[in-house]
């Protein structure tokens, strides 16, 4: 995170993890498809042509003018809160950039593939950020992170009383999604930004300098997503929430 | 360009126009506009450099030049053009009745610089009548001024558009070029860091291995030969001479030859067990594994040892789970286990015991509250297996040491079970091996259970299982 205090403004950085070809760019493109004009910048792909993922995606958001609605002069006071999402390579050989896209994330959303077919490469792509997150110094207890579970669509895949016993004895927050349709996309997004935001805010005391809370910042940002309330975002979460 | 490293690439980096935009091509861009109206275009940084400027000058501002006054004048006009940084479009009016525009250049919500095109002549401006033109012959200001390129306020807003969609798009490709590059840059020197350390460590590892090797086959070798032929000799003559091959034997004699077999045997899983040890030991014992279930290595446990079983009467039970559960596991080793388990199991019940041997799948990862339950659960299966007997126990206070080589449990009821007690040092080095866990615990109301957990091919434990650990007595 970085905080200008001068400017009213936060940058924070998400990165979408998760095995090749789960859905990572997907999502971006469904997210970039939702955020209102004003909100976005160019959402950039860097791809080989056979859909891989070359180093990361890259889409900026730019949410100005956050004001608590209990603030005086909304123009004076608003936060600007910047977004930054990055999504990572899944193939093995681009281990180092994996690495580098992560350092320096406030929040992770890992975005699993739900064929049973893929439970392994799930698997094995998790312990991957696991073990790239500890080579930075940093342990995934101690990390925003919440699992999407994509391609809810196809044949085959874990059943959702499956997914949601997992959910259940999981801790992370657990959102179903087809990113290809856009269903799920804007849950796991807000989910994300509501758990990191939440965390920044209790260790650097944002709502005090700041004058909004983690909660009014998830409804004005919620807005500019296509409408529905934050709570209802959050409420499509499976289990997890879980300290 | 940009000195920005990949690690702030990947943040959000301030990112200059000048980082993100080639000179000249930003020159060509400003002609090009010029061209169309001729009038002067100039494009400037967040800084208030300016970068790139197609701007012939009027011939109206050189006349106004010739006058300080004037001269001043202008100058004050073009000191606020530079200095302005409007969030919107504006025009920015000049006291001889021409204008500027000033389009702000907006990149991932932060001003990068404006686009400045101007002095031009708006359609429809009245004449202009500050009172520093009165300094000025009035016919060859009109003169002057009718030359200057008119436009009305549409054309110059829409001129101011179209430089600044394509300026945005110029930025974003030197953006995506900018951090392609930069990316490339960081994976081939990471890649060839990795490469690098790579050959590092198998270098070692192959001077370890060739060192090995020599250890292998100088030590085991010795010992395997030096020591087994003759004992397999010794073992068999006192067999021949049991078996009245060389004629027949009083019972003492018969007895004596007894005692040479048996102790010759003995000998013989000592040696055997010295030479698993030591296998485990130097890290020369490979696990050949492969695809396998538990069931079958059970079943042929199972009837290796009921001759024995029945022979001391005690009950043996086989209860083996139908559920399937792969293993990517070594089966000879594994056998090796089981055989050992169940035969101290036997050793230590007395005749009318009971050992039972039960095999279950386990659904559930040992720890609730890992990170990434609901992506890791699922491959977390493990096979887990009891061999329960009614014998004679173990004292709570012992069950951490049974485990040590040599180790046997002391007292004076166990003498004569004979043993070497290397059995359990090597079945739970084995266990270990494989990923797996082995614990022993009190069978209800008596006797001893012990619990071997091997985890699926699946398991990240399997995954990441390393050789065996080195032995130690400790
Ligand atoms: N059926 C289905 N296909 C999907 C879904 N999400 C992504 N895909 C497809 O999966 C492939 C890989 O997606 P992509 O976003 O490029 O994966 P990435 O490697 O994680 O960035 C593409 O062909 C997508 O169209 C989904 O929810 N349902
Ligand atoms: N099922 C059992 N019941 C009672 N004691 C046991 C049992 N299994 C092992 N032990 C104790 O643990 C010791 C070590 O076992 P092990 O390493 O197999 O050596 P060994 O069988 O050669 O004595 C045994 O000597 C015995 O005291
Ligand atoms: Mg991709
Ligand atoms: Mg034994």
């Amino acid at each position: 995170m970085q905080l200008n205090f001068a400017a009213r403004e936060v940058a924070i950085k998400l990165v979408y993890y998760g095995p090749g070809l789960s859905g990572k760019t997907t999502n971006l493109r469904a997210l970039h498809q939702l955020v209102t004009e004003d909100c976005k910048g160019r959402l950039m792909t860097l791809e080989t042509k056979d859909d891989r993922t070359l180093f990361f995606d890259m889409l900026p958001l730019v949410f100005h003018g956050l004001a608590s609605a209990t603030a005086e002069d909304a123009r004076s006071t608003g936060l600007s809160l910047r977004v930054k999402v990055f999504t990572v390579p899944g193939q093995v050989i681009h281990a180092s950039t994996r690495k580098l896209v992560l350092q320096g994330a406030d929040g992770v959303a890992f975005i699993a593939d739900s064929r049973r077919s893929e439970t392994q490469s799930n698997a094995a792509s998790f312990l991957d950020l696991k073990a790239n997150l500890e080579d930075l110094g940093r342990a995934i207890g101690d990390m925003p992170v919440v699992i999407q579970f994509n391609k809810r669509d196809l044949p085959d895949v874990r059943p959702e009383a499956e997914v949601l016993a997992l959910a259940q004895r999981g801790k992370e927050p657990v959102y179903q999604a087809v990113a290809t349709s856009g269903a799920g996309v804007a849950e796991t997004f807000v989910g994300l930004l509501h758990l990191t935001y939440s965390r920044l805010d209790r260790e650097h005391q944002l709502s005090g300098k700041l004058a909004i809370t983690p909660p009014e910042l998830l409804e004005l940002v919620s807005q500019r997503l296509g409408g529905a309330s934050g709570q209802t975002l959050l409420g499509a979460c499976l289990g997890g929430f879980r300290a | 360009m940009s000195t920005h490293t990949p690690e702030e690439l990947v943040h959000d980096a301030r990112l200059g126009l000048e980082d993100l935009l080639d000179r000249e091509s930003l020159v060509e861009l400003c002609e090009s506009a010029h061209a169309l109206f001729g009038i002067p275009v100039r494009v400037f940084a967040a800084n208030g450099a300016l970068l790139a400027a197609v701007a012939p000058v009027h011939e109206v501002c050189a006349y106004i030049d010739t006058v300080a006054a004037g001269q001043a004048a202008c100058g004050a006009v073009v000191d606020g053009v530079k200095t302005a940084q409007p969030a919107v479009d504006v025009v920015h009016p000049c006291f001889t009745g021409q204008a500027y525009r000033i389009t702000p250049l907006v990149y991932e919500g932060r001003s990068i610089g404006k686009i400045v095109v101007g002095p031009y002549l708006p359609l429809g401006a009245g004449r202009a009548s500050a009172p520093i033109l009165q300094q000025y012959e009035e016919p060859r200001l009109v003169e002057a001024l009718a030359r200057v390129p008119r436009a009305s306020d549409a054309t110059i807003r829409n001129l101011g558009k179209h430089l600044t969609t394509t300026l945005g798009l110029i930025v974003f490709s030197g953006h995506k070029a900018l951090l392609t590059s930069s990316m490339h840059l960081a994976t081939v020197t990471a890649g060839y860091k990795e490469l690098e350390e790579k050959n590092r460590q198998i270098e070692g590892a192959f001077n370890r291995l060739k060192e090995l090797d020599r250890l292998k086959s100088n030590f085991l070798a010795t010992v395997s030969h030096e020591l087994k032929t003759p004992l397999t000799s010794i073992i068999g003559y006192s067999e021949m001479l049991m078996e009245g091959l060389a004629g027949p034997l009083t019972s003492e004699q018969l007895d004596f030859s007894a005692t040479i077999h048996d102790k010759g045997m003995q000998l013989l899983d000592l040696i055997t067990g010295l030479l698993d040890m030591s296998k485990l030991e130097s890290g020369t014992m490979t696990l050949r594994r492969r695809m396998m279930e538990i069931q079958p290595i059970l079943h042929d446990v199972y009837t290796t040892v009921l001759p024995q079983a029945k022979k001391k009467g005690v009950e043996l039970v086989l209860d083996a789970t139908r559920e399937s559960c792969e293993l990517n596991a070594d089966p000879e080793r594994l056998r090796q286990v089981f055989i050992n388990l169940v035969d101290n199991a036997l050793k230590f019940t007395p005749t009318g015991g009971t050992v039972t041997i039960e095999s279950r799948v386990m659904e559930d990862p040992a720890d609730d509250d890992q990170a990434g339950l609901a992506l890791l659960a699922p491959t977390e299966s493990q096979v887990r297996v009891w061999i329960r007997d009614t014998g004679i126990g173990i004292p709570r206070y012992e069950h951490a040491k049974i485990f040590d080589a040599f180790y046997q449990v002391d007292s004076s009821t166990r003498r004569g079970y004979g043993g070497t007690g290397l059995g359990l040092s090597i079945v739970r080095r084995l266990v270990l091996a494989h990923g797996g866990t082995i614990t022993v615990d009190k069978n209800e109301p008596e006797g001893t259970v012990f619990v071997v957990t091997v985890p699926s091919a699946s398991h990240p434990m399997t995954q990441t299982s390393l050789p065996p650990p080195p032995v130690g007595t400790g």
